[in-house]
């Protein structure tokens, strides 16, 4: 599928140009600086992907994977989600709007939204939500929409069409037929590695019909921008680095020129191009994932491994700013890591050790008796 | 007299065997005979029962934990957050200098690191039930990757 969408003649807008800088972001140096801060660095470094589309100067944020516990449990996620958003606020000139891209909460807990929301109360620019699995899978949203209202939406703004979907609320029923409480249902749903809750990721048929409908009436030679929690392709699916109807996803975009899928739940430097999407993942706050052991894009240069010792290393925000000649730079605010964001040889490289690890799904999955049930 | 001691010998040997074997076997020897398919079955069985308890430790089960006497985390962090499917967790480099630590460090060194810093949890005993079940999972998960010790 891939190798058809990228047909000889097929890429994204050929306006976008993809450089990679580093510099030192100046407004983060007054930020706060805890413990392992000598030793690391404490200047952030920006990975900088400069892309070319709109017509006036403007910038968003993004901010994702807070995975908040309750404040009892874990300081260090809410630490870090105070940081972003202190950050985020501070922005000058200010963003013209922040997204939220999803996993608010780690286990779905109404104590974990509320708090979330609380600590976002702090942007006070317009901010627009889409969810991710941990925040749904307790109550099936119920909390979720209560606080943040509900997806797909768009909105146009200044020559740019953005929309955000909902790639998690249509797992397959795992929990009926094996009368799983809400706490077990969430459980699996909170388990990346995970086999239970199967290929949960995807926009459904009833969202494509949505999504066909609304860029039925934009030109398709502007600018489309999609915010999702899930990449819009197929990267890793046993830890649904997907959603599975990918490929019908890209037979709705079929002849927009300019479409730029920005999403979360990787939790990871990542970039990748099919047919005429450009698509983007942004970092966590909460803890970097691990490059998956295959099918990391070709066109994606991984960022240097994560200090496991340092939960400040491997994680941050994004902001993206367009410019008045037209560029958009999509920039990753990686807080810890001292020269370079990227690691070059496989050595220093998140993605070096996939050529020596073959993995293997979890065996506790395969029994009627789940993890927690262990006899 | 050199008969005496030979036959002395052999005694002591076959009494030390008697002694050490395990409850249940009436010899400790191994490969005296052909194996039967229960026998192997029974092998694979005790691996395979280490494998999940140490799949349910890495993924924070607290009952697996309470059972085994174990505290792997204080900060809802398990091990399989950083490590779904066990990846980067490289066994088959161990053992090898290891940067955080700043010495040279066995697979047991490298779960203990991560029990004690990033989970914030309690370091296990490096011959621990808990221990040897979170090794087998770990080496069970990168079954197939070839051994690369001291690599980086």
């Amino acid at each position: 599928m891939a190798r058809t969408l990228n047909g000889p003649e097929v890429t994204p807008d050929q306006s976008m140009t993809v450089t990679r800088r580093t510099f030192i972001h100046k407004s983060l140096i007054t930020a706060g600086i805890t413990a392992g801060a000598t030793t690391y660095g404490w200047l952030p470094l920006i990975n900088t992907i400069d892309l070319a589309f709109g017509q006036t100067a403007f910038k968003f944020a993004w901010l994702s994977d807070t995975h908040l516990y309750p404040k009892d449990v874990n300081t260090r996620f809410v630490e870090k989600a105070v940081r972003a958003v202190k950050e985020i606020q501070a922005m000058n000139p200010p963003a013209d709007f922040l997204i939220f891209g999803g996993d608010l909460a780690q286990l779905g807990d109404p104590v974990e939204l509320d708090l979330g929301a609380d600590i976002l109360k702090e942007v006070k620019i317009r901010k627009v939500f889409i969810p991710g699995e941990h925040d749904w899978y307790l109550d099936m949203g119920a909390k979720w929409e209560r606080l943040f209202g509900k997806q797909p939406w768009t909105f146009d703004h200044k020559g740019v069409r953005f929309v955000g979907l909902d790639t998690v609320s249509r797992g397959p029923d795992y929990w009926t037929a094996k009368k799983m409480t809400p706490k077990e249902r969430m459980g699996h749903m909170a388990t990346l590695d995970g086999s239970v809750a199967g290929a949960w990721a995807g926009v459904g048929r009833d969202q494509m019909q949505w999504l066909q409908t609304t860029l039925g009436s934009w030109q398709k030679n502007r600018p489309v921008v999609i915010f999702t929690h899930n990449p819009l392709y197929e990267y890793y699916p046993p830890w649904n680095f997907w959603v599975r109807d990918w490929r019908e996803v890209h037979e709705v975009l079929k002849g927009y020129t300019s479409v730029t899928n920005i999403h979360g739940h990787t939790h990871q430097v990542l970039y990748n191009e099919i047919g005429t999407m450009r698509s983007i993942g942004m970092l966590a706050t909460s803890w970097p994932w691990p490059y998956a052991p295959e099918g990391v894009p070709a066109l994606t240069k991984c960022h240097l491994r994560a200090d496991p010792g340092d939960h400040y290393d491997g994680v941050g925000w994004s902001q993206l700013t367009q410019s008045a000649a037209g560029k958009i730079e999509a920039e990753y605010v990686m807080w810890r890591k001292k020269e370079h964001l990227i690691g070059e040889a496989a050595v220093d490289s998140g993605c070096g050790d996939n050529v020596n690890q073959p993995l293997s799904p979890r065996l506790v999955d395969r029994e009627w008796t789940y993890p927690g049930g262990h006899k | 007299m050199t008969i005496a001691r030979v036959a002395l010998a052999v005694v002591l040997v076959l009494a030390v065997a008697v002694l050490v074997a395990p409850p249940g076997l009436d010899r400790a020897f191994a490969h005296k005979e052909k194996h039967t398919p229960e026998q192997l079955k029974a092998f694979e069985d005790i691996f395979i029962e280490q494998v999940k308890l140490g799949d349910l430790l890495f993924h924070g089960d607290g009952a697996t934990e309470k059972k085994m006497g174990a505290q792997l985390s204080k900060t809802g962090m398990a091990c399989a957050m950083c490590h779904p499917f066990s990846s980067d967790t490289h066994p088959h480099e161990f053992p090898k200098f290891q940067e955080q630590m700043n010495k040279f460090a066995t697979l047991r060194d490298m779960i203990n690191w991560c029990i004690e810093k990033p989970n914030e949890g309690i370091k296990l005993a490096e011959d621990s039930d808990a221990m040897k079940a979170l090794e087998a999972y770990i080496i069970w998960s990168n079954r197939g990757a070839k051994l690369d010790p001291g690599r980086h």
